[in-house]
C-alpha cells in the first residue's frame, strides 16, 4: 500500500504537512504502508498533478487503485495520518455502532466466540484515535473491535457525563458468556487510564489473565514469592488468605472482589493450610504494590468496600502524573542557564585571564596600562556564558600582540569585600581600570566583538587632538588610526575655532565619556573654518564620518552639559538607513519610531541587493517618510530576522519584503504586497494608504505580559495536603492550648528519651505515702 | 609658618579641650548621647558601630579592662566557641560563619585568630582580643566606673527622657540613650534546705587534685556542669549530675547553649557504667544534709570536707525536704536514718553520700542596679532570669533603653544564637540601625537592585551571609519589591516585621516584600538516623538542617498575624513560601536543585518571566512584542545583551530552547521548505469531528 502526496508549490501550511508526512513514514512502515511524495513540477503524473497550484489532497493506494483520498487539513500531523490511514485500512474489520441495539447485535454475534473491545473517541486524528487504531491493527484477529460515536451507547457503559469523556475503552467479556442468554449484555470492564498504546496493551493483557489465581497448585506460597503477569504489568496484587473450612465462601468473595477490581488489581487466593505458607494468623489479606522489591503489607479486612477503597487510594495515578510533572520542571528552560549547564563537562581555560584576589586586586589594576576586570559569580549563568567570550577576547588580544591590556576576572562569590567596595550590584560587570584614573564601566554587548572593540578603542586617547588640516583629513578618512578604523569605521570630529572656546572643555569631557565607544577627534583652530564652510555649518560643530566609503555629516553644537553632548553625539552616530543587527537594534529602538523594514534574503548578494537598497535610499531622500525609521535586515547575517518576519506575517514571503512595524504605536504590521515594484512612488502611495487605515494589517505585535513560563512549586499547598494544620495560622481561641500542647509534647518526648537511662529518685518516697505530690517545675 | 604664636595657639586649644573634662568631673555630671554599660563583647560591638557613625558615646566599665567576665569564666579556661581558622575559603563574610568569637569590624584582620590559633581557645585570649579591638578601633571606654544606680530622668526634655547613671563615687552620667550590655553575672541559685552547704561554680577550686577520690554531686546539666565534671573526671570517684530536665545535646537541638560535645565525656562514662551518672529531679524540694555533724561543727566547716577515711561522718546526703523531721525544728535537726530516702527505698539512686555538692545553674541578669523608673521587667521565658525586651531589643516599658548581648537572649532563648557572641554581634548591628533611624533619621541601609539581578543576589546571600546563618530564624533579609527593581535590606529582626516601616524608614509598595530566612527543619528527633537529610528539592520543606526559606507577603504582616503564626514558624503564613533544599556543603548554587526552583518562585511572586535570553532571542522579542521579557528590557535594550558564543549557542539549540530548534531534525537547507514549521504547526492543528 502507498500513501502518496503530489505537490507543486509550497505555502507554510503545505510545508508543515510535508514535514509531518515525512515523519509518518516510519510509523506507517510498521503497517506495511509506504509513504511517498511526487514533485509535479519535475514529474507530471496525469490525473494527480492537474488542478490548482497548491495541491491539498493526498491519496492512499492499494495495488493500483485509490483506496481513499484525504484532505491535507484532515491529516494534519503524524497522529492524524496514522489514525486515518489505519482507519481506512481496517474499515471492514472494525464495526461501528450508534445505538444500543446495534451494539447488542454485535454482542450476540460474538458471544462464546470472541471478546469485544469497544472504543470511543470524540475527535478523529488525535493520539487517542491513533492508539486505538494501532491496537485494532494488532489485535483485530483476536478481538472484535467496535467504535462508537457516543450518546446512548456510552450511557449504557455507565458513563455519567458523556460530553466530558473525550476517549474511552471497554472490554466486553463475551467469549465466556453463554449464548443461550442472548439478551443479556456481556459483562464489561472499563479502562480507567488515558488511551495510549501502552495502557491499552496492559489492559488487554490483564483481561486475559485469570480472574482469581487460586488452589494449592498455583498459590501455596508466600505472597512475596508470587510472580504473575500482573507484576510485569506494574499492577498491584491483592492476596486473600483462605481457611480450609471457608474455602468455598472465600472463593465467592475473591470472585466478587476480582470483578470489581478487574483491570486494576490482580487477585490471588492463598491457602493457609499449605506448609510453606507462614502468614501471621491475625491477618486475612495482604497486598503488594508494583515495583522492584516493594514489600508485602498485611492487613485485616472486614468488608469489600474497604478493599476497593484501599486500591482507590493505593493505585495512585494522580501522584504518578504529579511526579512526571515535576520531573519536567527539572529541565532547565532558561536558554542561557541550560547552555551553560550543558557545557559543565568542559572546564574553562582560565589560564588566559588573570584570576584576581583581594590581596592582589589593587596592585594588579595599578600595574598595567589597562586592566579589564570581569566581576562574576559562578552561579549566575549569564556571567558564566559571558566568561567564555571573555576568554576568547583575551586569547585574541594575545594573538594580536596587544601587551598593554590585562584581562582579569574576580569571583565575587569569594572576594566579596572587593566587590562590595567596588559597589558591584550587577553580574556580570566589566570595568576598565587605568592607573590614576577612575574606573570606566563597560556598557556594551556581552560579546567578543563589542568587548574587543571597546578595548581597542579605549587604548586611544579621547579626544585625539589634531593639529593640522592634513591630520584632520587623514583622521576623517580613517587613515590616521587604520587599525581602529577597521573595527569602528564611524568617527566623530569636534571642530572649534579656537582652543579658548568654552565648549572645548565640555567636548573633552564628553569625549572622555565616549572613550571605548567611538573614536573622537578634536580640532580647535582657526582653520576649522574650512570644514565649516564645506559642510555649511557654523562652529562649533561635529563631523561624523562613516569611513572611507561612507558619507560625512555635519552637526552644529550648542550644548553646555557633557551629558547632553554625549547623547547628542550618540544620536548623530546613528545611521539614517541602518542595517538592523542583533547588536545595534537597541540603539534604534530608542528612537521609538515606526519601523519601515526591508527584509533582504540571504541569497541576495551584490548587485541586486545594492539596487534594492539604493531604491530605498532614494525613498529616504524624498524626506516624506519622517515618522518612520527606514531600515533593513539581512536574513543571512541576522537569521533571527527570519523568525521576526514569520511572526509578523504568519508565513515567509518572497524576499525582499517590505514591512511597516508599528512597534511603538498601535502594534500593527503591514506587508507591502509581493510583486509590486519596490519603487519610490508605489511605496509612498502604500504608506499613505497605511496611514489612512485603508490597508488591512497583516499581523499584530503582541502586547502580552511575560508571565512565568512554568508554575512554581507551591510548598504551602503541599504542606497543607501532607501535614494539615502545619502551615495554618493559629486561631485566636486555640492559641494558648495549642502552644501548651506543642510544648507538652516536646517535653514528654524528651522524658521518654531520658527515661531509658535516667534513674528517677522520686520513685523512692512513694513507698512511704508522700504528703504532697511532686510536681517539678521546669528549670 | 612655624611661628611661636601658632604653637601657643595650639597649646591654648589643647587646654580648652581639656577643660570640659575637668569641668564635668568637678560638677559631677557628664552627658553623652549614648551610654554603653559594660565593655564586654556586646558593649564593644556597639561601641564600634557608634564610633563608625561618629556618635557621641561612652562605654562605662567597672573593671580595669574589657571582657572581665572572661577573666573568671569559664572556670576551667577553655572557650567552647568555635575558632575555625581554616575553612578552605577566603570569603571573609563566609568565614564568619565559622568564627564564633570575633566581633564585627571593617578590618579584615581584627579577628580572634590573631590571638589564638586553637579551635577552642584559652579563655585568657578573649580579653586580650577585646583589648586589641578597643585599641585598634580607638573605642572610648572609661574603666573603673561602677554604676550602682540607674534612673530615668524626670524632666521631659525636648530630646526625650534620658537616663541618669550614678557610679561608685556618686558621679552622674546622663545619657539620652542607654545601651545595657552588662551581661549575666549573678549566679542563679535555688533555695532549699541545706543550700548553704552547696558550693558555687563561681568559687569552686579548679585544681582536679582537690577532688581526689571524692564523690561529687553537681546540680545542673548545662555546659558549666559538664565542664566541671570533665575537669575532675580523672580524680573524682563518682560524679552525679542532678537537675529537673534531661540533658539537651546541642548537636541534636541545634542550640549552642545546650550541651556541647566538647565537654560531654561524662555521657560516655555514664553509659558505659563507669561510676558517673545523670539523674532528673526537682531542685526546690530537695535538701542537702550533713551526717554526724553538730551545729557548731557545721557552722565552723562549711564547705571543706577533708575526711580521709571511708566513714560517712561529715558527708553530704541528698534527701527530700519532706523527709526531714519538721517537728524537731529546722535548725536543730539531727539527721537520722529516717530522714534519708534510702531508709524508705533501698535502691534510691542517690543514696550514697557526697563529699561535695556543686551548683552549676547558670547566671541571671542583675536587675538591682535599676531604679523602678528604669527597670525592664523580667522576661516571660528563661525563668525570668533575663530582662524582657521588644523585638528590636528595647526594654519593655523603658523607652530609649536597649539591652544588648547575652542579656538580650530572651528573644530567642533556646532557639537561636542571640545569647552568644556569634549571634549578638549581628543583633547589635540591627539595634544600631534602629538607633540611626530613630535618632538621626538615617534609614536602614538598602541596596537597589534590578529585578533581573535579584536571584543572583539572593544566592550570594545564602551562600555567604553570616548574620542570617548564625541568627537563624531571628534575623532575615528583607527585599522590598518595587516593580522592575527592588531594595535589599540585610538582617532585619523578623519579630519586628509589623513595625518594619517605623524601624527601617522604608515604605512598602503594592508589590509586597520577600523575606529571606535561614532556618532548621522541624523534625529534630533523630539527628544521626537514616533519612535525616533530604535531597529532592520538592521535599525541601522537610529539610532538617539549616536551609534558606523565602516568604512572600503582599503586605506587611500585622502584630496579630505574627502572634498567630503557625506553631514553630518564625513568620506568619505567607502568600507563598519557598524552601531551598538543605545542602550538605551549604553551597546553594545548583542550577537544577537550587537556582531554577528559586527562579520559579520569584517569577510567581513577581508575576513575570525571569528567564535569561541570548541577544538573538531578545532581538526577536524586541521586534515582535511591545514589551519584551524583563531580562531583555534590563539587559539587551540597555545595549547590554548576552551575545552568543558559538559553543553555547549550539547547546541552547540542542536543548530545543531556540525557535526552530525544537526538532532535532537537521535544519532544512531548501528555502522552499523553511524551518519554522513547528511554530506554524501550533496554529494549524484543527479538531475534526467524527463523522461516519
Amino acid at each position: 500500500m502507498y500513501f502518496i502526496y503530489f505537490g507543486k508549490q509550497v505555502n507554510p501550511t503545505i510545508g508543515l504537512f510535508i514535514e509531518q508526512l515525512e515523519k509518518s513514514a516510519d510509523a506507517l512502515e510498521d503497517y506495511g504502508i509506504s509513504v511517498a511524495m511526487v514533485n509535479c513540477t519535475n514529474e507530471h503524473i496525469e490525473k494527480y498533478c492537474t488542478g490548482e497550484k497548491l495541491m491539498k489532497k493526498v491519496y492512499l493506494f492499494r495495488g493500483g487503485n485509490v483506496l481513499k483520498s484525504f484532505d491535507t487539513d484532515t491529516v494534519f500531523d503524524v497522529n492524524a495520518i496514522v489514525s486515518h490511514v489505519l482507519f481506512t485500512v481496517l474499515f471492514d474489520e472494525v464495526r461501528y455502532v450508534h445505538t444500543i441495539a446495534e451494539l447488542q447485535s454485535v454482542e450476540r454475534a460474538a458471544k462464546g466466540k470472541a471478546d469485544i473491545v469497544l472504543g470511543h473517541v470524540q475527535v478523529l486524528g488525535l493520539p487517542e484515535h491513533r492508539a486505538l487504531m494501532e491496537t485494532a491493527f494488532v489485535y483485530g484477529v483476536k478481538y472484535q473491535f467496535v467504535l462508537t460515536t457516543g450518546g446512548p451507547v456510552l450511557t449504557n457503559m455507565g458513563v455519567e457525563d458523556i460530553s466530558s469523556l473525550t476517549a474511552g475503552l471497554w472490554f466486553l467479556h463475551c467469549k465466556g458468556a453463554s449464548q443461550s442468554q442472548h439478551s443479556d449484555p456481556c459483562p464489561h470492564t472499563a479502562l480507567r487510564r488515558a488511551l495510549t498504546t501502552l495502557h491499552i496493551y496492559t489492559f488487554l493483557q490483564l483481561m486475559e489473565a485469570p480472574l482469581v489465581v487460586r488452589s494449592q497448585s498455583e498459590a501455596s506460597v508466600e505472597p512475596s514469592e508470587v510472580n504473575m503477569v500482573h507484576s510485569h504489568l506494574q499492577v498491584p496484587l491483592l492476596f486473600l488468605f483462605s481457611q480450609p473450612h471457608t474455602v468455598a465462601l472465600d472463593r465467592v468473595t475473591a470472585q466478587t472482589l476480582a470483578w470489581r477490581l478487574r483491570g486494576q488489581v490482580g487477585l490471588v487466593l492463598i491457602h493457609r493450610e499449605s506448609p510453606d505458607v507462614k502468614i501471621p494468623l491475625e491477618y486475612n489479606a495482604a497486598y503488594r504494590l508494583p515495583g522492584e522489591g516493594s514489600e508485602v503489607k498485611y492487613l485485616i479486612l472486614n468488608n469489600l468496600e474497604e478493599v476497593i477503597d484501599l486500591f482507590r487510594d493505593e493505585s495512585t495515578p494522580e501522584e504518578e502524573e504529579d511526579d512526571d510533572n515535576w520531573a519536567t520542571l527539572d529541565v532547565l528552560d532558561d536558554e542561557v542557564a541550560e547552555s551553560v549547564y550543558r557545557d559543565r563537562g568542559q572546564s574553562l581555560d582560565m589560564d588566559a585571564v588573570t584570576e584576581l584576589t583581594a590581596d592582589i586586586f589593587h596592585s594588579a589594576v595599578a600595574e598595567s596600562d589597562y586592566t579589564v576586570v570581569l566581576f562574576y559569580v559562578k552561579w549566575d549563568a549569564v556571567s558564566m556564558a559571558f566568561m567564555q567570550s571573555y576568554i576568547e577576547v583575551s586569547e585574541s588580544l594575545e594573538d594580536a600582540d596587544v601587551s598593554d591590556v590585562e584581562l582579569a576576572v574576580l569571583d565575587c562569590g569569594e572576594w566579596t569585600d572587593v566587590c562590595s567596595a567596588q559597589k558591584i550590584s550587577f553580574f556580570p560587570t566589566v570595568r576598565l581600570y587605568r592607573p590614576q584614573e577612575p574606573s570606566q564601566p563597560y556598557q556594551g554587548m556581552l560579546g567578543t566583538e563589542s568587548l574587543n572593540r571597546f578595548i581597542m578603542l579605549s587604548r586611544l586617547v579621547s579626544p585625539v587632538l589634531l593639529s593640522s588640516p592634513d591630520e584632520v583629513t587623514s583622521f576623517l578618512k580613517g587613515d590616521l588610526y587604520q587599525r581602529h578604523a577597521a573595527i569602528a569605521p564611524v568617527t566623530v570630529l569636534g571642530l572649534f575655532s579656537s582652543t579658548a572656546d568654552a565648549g572645548v572643555s565640555v567636548f573633552k569631557e564628553a569625549a572622555k565619556a565616549l572613550r571605548g565607544e567611538t573614536m573622537v577627534g578634536l580640532f580647535a583652530d582657526r582653520q576649522a573654518e574650512i570644514w565649516a564652510v564645506e559642510y555649511s555649518v557654523t562652529l562649533p560643530a561635529i563631523l561624523v564620518s562613516r569611513g572611507p566609503t561612507g558619507q560625512t555629516e555635519a552637526h552644529s553644537l550648542n550644548l553646555s552639559m557633557p551629558d547632553q553632548l554625549v547623547t547628542h553625539i550618540q544620536r548623530a552616530l546613528l545611521d539614517t538607513f541602518p542595517e538592523l543587527t542583533v547588536e545595534n537594534l537597541p540603539l534604534y529602538l530608542e528612537l521609538k519610531k515606526q519601523l519601515l523594514v526591508l527584509f533582504v534574503g540571504e541569497e541576495e548578494r551584490g548587485r541586486k541587493e545594492n539596487r534594492v537598497l539604493e531604491d530605498m535610499r532614494s525613498l529616504l531622500n524624498t524626506g516624506l517618510i519622517n515618522p518612520y525609521l527606514p531600515c533593513w535586515i539581512h536574513l543571512g547575517r541576522t537569521p533571527a530576522g527570519k523568525a521576526v518576519l514569520e511572526a509578523y506575517l504568519g508565513f515567509l514571503p518572497l524576499l525582499p519584503a517590505l514591512v511597516v512595524s508599528q512597534l511603538a504605536t498601535g502594534g500593527e504590521v503591514f506587508h507591502y504586497p509581493t510583486g509590486r515594484p519596490l519603487m519610490v512612488q508605489p511605496i509612498l502611495q502604500w504608506l499613505q494608504r497605511v496611514e489612512d487605515g485603508e490597508e488591512p494589517p497583516t499581523g499584530v505585535i503582541v502586547d502580552e505580559k511575560w508571565m512565568p513560563s512554568m508554575p512554581f512549586y507551591d510548598f504551602l499547598s503541599v504542606m497543607d495536603q501532607e501535614v494539615p494544620g502545619y502551615a495554618s495560622q493559629r486561631s485566636a481561641k486555640t492559641k494558648t492550648s495549642r502552644i501548651e500542647r506543642a510544648e507538652g509534647e516536646k517535653s514528654s518526648s524528651g522524658e521518654r528519651q531520658a527515661r531509658a537511662g535516667a534513674h528517677n529518685p522520686q520513685g523512692s518516697p512513694t513507698t512511704k505515702p508522700p504528703q504532697t505530690p511532686h510536681h517539678h517545675s521546669e528549670l | 609658618m612655624d611661628s611661636p604664636i601658632l604653637l601657643l595657639l595650639a597649646l591654648l586649644i589643647a587646654l580648652i579641650q581639656c577643660f570640659p573634662d575637668d569641668y564635668h568631673s568637678h560638677n559631677s555630671t557628664r552627658h553623652h548621647d549614648y551610654c554603653v554599660l559594660g565593655a564586654g563583647p556586646a558593649g564593644l560591638q556597639m561601641g564600634h558601630f557608634l564610633s563608625k557613625s561618629q556618635r557621641d558615646y561612652i562605654i562605662l566599665e567597672r573593671n580595669s579592662g574589657p571582657g572581665s567576665f572572661f577573666n573568671i569564666y569559664p572556670r576551667h579556661r577553655k572557650l567552647i566557641s568555635i575558632n575555625k581558622i581554616y575553612t578552605g575559603r577566603r570569603n571573609r563574610e563566609f568565614n564568619l560563619r565559622h568564627d564564633w568569637n570575633s566581633l564585627l569590624s571593617d578590618r579584615p584582620d581584627l579577628l580572634l585568630q590573631r590571638v589564638s590559633r586553637e579551635l577552642y581557645p584559652d579563655a585568657d585570649s578573649f580579653p586580650r582580643y577585646l583589648s586589641m579591638y578597643v585599641k585598634e578601633l580607638g573605642l572610648k571606654v572609661q574603666y573603673g566606673v561602677d554604676i550602682g544606680k540607674i534612673r530615668a530622668s524626670e524632666s521631659e526634655s525636648p530630646r526625650g527622657r534620658g537616663y541618669i547613671l550614678t557610679d561608685q563615687r556618686g558621679l552622674d552620667y546622663t545619657c539620652r540613650v542607654l545601651l545595657v550590655s552588662t551581661g549575666l553575672w549573678d549566679p542563679q541559685k535555688v533555695q532549699f534546705e541545706g543550700s548553704d552547704l552547696v558550693e558555687g561554680y563561681e568559687s569552686i577550686p579548679v585544681d582536679p587534685e582537690e577532688y581526689k577520690d571524692q564523690a561529687v554531686l553537681i546540680l545542673g546539666k548545662g555546659n558549666s556542669a559538664f565542664e566541671t565534671a570533665q575537669s575532675i573526671l580523672g580524680r573524682a570517684s563518682r560524679i552525679h549530675l542532678y537537675s529537673p530536665s534531661p540533658v539537651r545535646l546541642a548537636w541534636q537541638t541545634h542550640y549552642v547553649g545546650d550541651l556541647r560535645a566538647v565537654n560531654n565525656e561524662l555521657l560516655d562514662t555514664y553509659q558505659l557504667k563507669s561510676l558517673d551518672g545523670l539523674v532528673e529531679g526537682g531542685l526546690e524540694d530537695i535538701a542537702i544534709v550533713r551526717n554526724g555533724e553538730d551545729e557548731k561543727k557545721r557552722s565552723g566547716r562549711k564547705k571543706k570536707c577533708r575526711s580521709s577515711g571511708k566513714e560517712k561522718r561529715g558527708k553530704l546526703f541528698l534527701t527530700l525536704s519532706e523527709l526531714l523531721d519538721s517537728s524537731d525544728g529546722r535548725n536543730s535537726s539531727k539527721v537520722t536514718a529516717t530522714n534519708l530516702p534510702v531508709y524508705h527505698n533501698d535502691n534510691f539512686s542517690l543514696r550514697q553520700p557526697y563529699d561535695r555538692v556543686i551548683r552549676c545553674l547558670g547566671f541571671r541578669f542583675n536587675f538591682s542596679i535599676f531604679d523602678g523608673s528604669a527597670r525592664p521587667p523580667s522576661s516571660e521565658g528563661a525563668r525570668g532570669r533575663l530582662p524582657g525586651v521588644t523585638a528590636w531589643y528595647e526594654g519593655r516599658g523603658t523607652p530609649d533603653l536597649f539591652v544588648l548581648g547575652t542579656a538580650a537572649h530572651s528573644r530567642d532563648y533556646r532557639s537561636s544564637a542571640g545569647g552568644f557572641i556569634h549571634g549578638f554581634r549581628y543583633t547589635v548591628r540591627a539595634v544600631h540601625r534602629v538607633l540611626e533611624l530613630r535618632y538621626h533619621s538615617n534609614s536602614w541601609p538598602a541596596i537597589k537592585l534590578s529585578i533581573s539581578q535579584l536571584q543572583s543576589w539572593l544566592l550570594r546571600r545564602v551562600n555567604e551571609a553570616s548574620g542570617p546563618y548564625q541568627m537563624f530564624g531571628v534575623l532575615g533579609d528583607i527585599i522590598l519589591l518595587r516593580g522592575s527593581h527592588c531594595e535589599y535590606l540585610e538582617e532585619f529582626p523578623l519579630q519586628a516585621l509589623p513595625q518594619f516601616s517605623s524601624l527601617s524608614g522604608h515604605q512598602l509598595s503594592k508589590h509586597g516584600l520577600l523575606v529571606l530566612v535561614l532556618q532548621y527543619g522541624l523534625n529534630r528527633t533523630d539527628s544521626l538516623g537514616p533519612g535525616r537529610a533530604e535531597s529532592e528539592w520538592t521535599r525541601a520543606w522537610r529539610s532538617n538542617f539549616l536551609h534558606p526559606v523565602l516568604y512572600y507577603y503582599d503586605k506587611l504582616p500585622t502584630e496579630r498575624d505574627m502572634r498567630h503564626r503557625p506553631v514553630g514558624w518564625p513568620l506568619p503564613r505567607p502568600k507563598a513560601v519557598h524552601h531551598m533544599i538543605e545542602d550538605f556543603l551549604t553551597e546553594w548554587d545548583g542550577p537544577i536543585s537550587h537556582s531554577q526552583p528559586l527562579r520559579r518562585f520569584l517569577e510567581h511572586c513577581l508575576h513575570t518571566d525571569l528567564r535569561a535570553f541570548y541577544a538573538e532571542s531578545c532581538f526577536r522579542f524586541s521586534l515582535t512584542n511591545q514589551k519584551p521579557p524583563l531580562f531583555c528590557r534590563q539587559g539587551y535594550l540597555r545595549k547590554h545583551g548576552v551575545v552568543r558564543n558559538s559553543q553555547l549557542w549550539q547547546h541552547a539549540h540542542d536543548a530545543g530552547l531556540m525557535p526552530g530548534g525544537q526538532d532535532s531534525a537537521s535544519p532544512d537547507t531548501d528555502p522552499s521548505f523553511p524551518d519554522y514549521l513547528t511554530r506554524a504547526g501550533t496554529s494549524v492543528s484543527s479538531a475534526i469531528n467524527l463523522d461516519f
